[in-house]
């Protein structure tokens, strides 16, 4: 270690504190962990069984390196790993359904390899899970103990909770109870997922037993103190996975037949026109290069792969689960790699939430982007949801020093269609307001008319 | 009804041994109901194993059984 490490700021990371087994933390923009002495031998166990390297290959597990740097509390840490990073950390309540379980799908299959190198995962968070080059990652390497045989699964709560309730509430009830993650940080409880569930799904055994008989449970062993005799043979810790796992991949969601569905039979662009916009947009960015960018109301994800496709890690965001899901089901056809699909209410994004409303970051306070997409976007905010022009360039100004956005005029049938069924007070809402007030927050380099349309396309940089 | 289920299950469990050192509260109900039901979820995944053995062997020319790949 050198001096120059030593003296380096350390930074916890808010979310990293309830598992005593080691910390994460930040140190010079990069990002390590801490591991602890306590959990020396299991660390051990999870590299020398070769569970590890099973993971890795099978990119269920991010790699990491073991470095040589000062960990954040010399006292209690045995050695400081450097896991890869991410690109993006998004949350549950940001997923949608084929998102939330293949990552339900992916904790049940680590499990099963643990269990077969001697392991156990002692934690089932869906918050340990992160899309990493388009499928699900652990990003918790201390999430694995010894298995010890006749041990019950200590996560089969928090699996159930954090997986299992959401899904099937979503596929047996409605897409929106999926929401209920972000109140509940723990996952939703189960006698209210028990309570919000169908009748029918008694009938079924598998959630019947996981959530129905399993709520009951809670409640009638609440005080009770744990049994001390272990009974659960490994054959039937596997059985209980393999339940799990039948439970899970028998739920299905599909936003067609719901109010979702049509995507982009609804716009009202000619062939020639859409054509045009891609390509304009794709010159734009082209400019611009940019590294990272966030496509806001993206829907099914159209214009986020002219961003994906020239090599820009792309997040597109979208307000509409159905939306959501048929990306990320296009996204998992192609292999997609570079593209993450998410959920996004743009007029109530998702908060900061846990612990001293830290433990979870709020949408904006994750990392920024270098260009945002705001394409037939603003008239959704400035009309339908009565957000000043001001405001809204403002709040853009602070996600991107890039911003490609579309003006589409009150004249254009898609804002008639927002205006038909309110009173316009909107006398603001016109071409050369629009460019007045985003010309005051950035510098308008380009203004392009997309063919056949009465809208125009924009390339802004923000002003200092 | 489901509680009376619970009940009368438990009293096939018996109590003593050493306890658990994980850091996340597994929740006594959710615990106990794995050990409530253990034996008979282990006796049919016996028979789901055999089951698909025997089925495999049948289907000589469909392959798929290893791995456990999604659906």
């Amino acid at each position: 270690m050198t001096q120059a490490q030593e003296s380096s700021a350390h930074h916890p990371v808010e979310a990293s504190f309830r598992d005593p087994s080691g910390y994460l933390f930040s140190l010079d923009g990069d990002l390590y962990r801490q591991v602890n002495l306590i959990y020396q031998d299991h660390y051990a166990r999870l590299i020398d069984s070769g569970l590890y390297q099973t993971l890795v290959d099978r990119g269920l597990l991010i790699p990491h390196q073991e470095v040589d740097i000062t960990p954040l509390d010399p006292a209690s840490a045995w050695r400081v790993i450097k896991p890869e990073r991410v690109d993006f950390i998004s949350y549950p309540y940001e997923w949608s359904f084929s998102q939330l379980k293949d990552a339900a799908l992916a904790t049940l299959e680590i499990q099963k390899l643990a269990l077969a190198h001697g392991m156990t995962l002692k934690d089932s968070s869906a918050y340990n899970i992160q899309f990493h080059r388009g499928v699900p990652v652990l990003i918790d390497t201390l999430s694995f103990e010894v298995y010890s045989e006749g041990e019950p699964w200590v996560a089969y709560r928090q699996f159930c909770q954090h997986f299992l309730a959401p899904l099937s509430l979503i596929a047996l009830r409605d897409v929106r109870l999926a929401q209920l993650l972000r109140i509940y940080i723990d996952g939703i409880p189960l006698d209210l997922a028990s309570q919000l569930l169908p009748g029918k799904t008694r009938l079924d055994m598998a959630l019947q037993m996981h959530i129905h008989l399993h709520a009951a449970s809670q409640k009638r062993f609440a005080s009770s103190v744990l049994p001390k005799e272990r009974q659960m043979s490994k054959n039937a810790m596997l059985g209980w996975i393999d339940s799990l796992e039948s439970a899970v991949k028998k739920l299905r969601w599909s936003p067609a037949g719901t109010a979702w569905g049509e995507y982009y039979t609804e716009t009202n662009y000619t062939p020639a026109g859409l054509e045009h916009k891609k390509a304009l947009v794709g010159d734009f960015l082209r400019q611009i290069q940019p590294r990272r960018v966030w496509d806001l109301g993206a829907n099914t994800g159209l214009f986020s792969r002219v961003a994906s496709q020239i090599g820009a890690y792309t997040i597109a965001f979208d307000i509409d689960p159905g939306a959501v899901e048929l990306n990320y089901q296009e996204c998992r056809k192609n292999g997609e790699t570079n593209l993450l699909p998410l959920l996004v209410d743009l007029t109530n994004p998702s908060p900061g939430i846990g612990w001293g409303n830290r433990e979870r970051l709020a949408f904006g306070e994750r990392t920024s982007a270098d260009a945002i997409l705001a394409l037939a976007l603003i008239h959704h905010l400035a009309i339908a949801n009565n957000v000043p022009l001001g405001r809204l360039a403002s709040y853009l100004r602070e996600l991107g020093r890039w911003l490609i956005v579309e003006f589409i005029p009150k004249e254009d049938s898609q804002v008639q269609r927002l205006l038909a069924s309110r009173q316009d007070i909107f006398p603001e809402y016109t071409q050369a307001h629009f460019e007045g007030i985003f010309a005051a927050n950035y510098t308008i380099h380009r203004a392009e008319a997309i063919q056949d349309s009465l809208r125009t396309l924009y390339l802004m940089e923000v002003r200092h | 009804m489901t509680i009376s289920i619970i009940t009368t299950l438990a009293l096939f469990i018996s109590t003593n041994g050493k306890t658990n050192a994980a850091y996340l509260d597994p929740g006594s109900g959710s615990f106990i109901l794995q050990l409530l039901l253990a034996a008979l979820v282990g006796g049919a995944f016996i028979i789901k194993t055999y089951w698909k053995k025997i089925t495999g062997f049948f289907r000589k020319d469909s392959p798929r059984e290893k791995g456990g790949d999604e659906e």
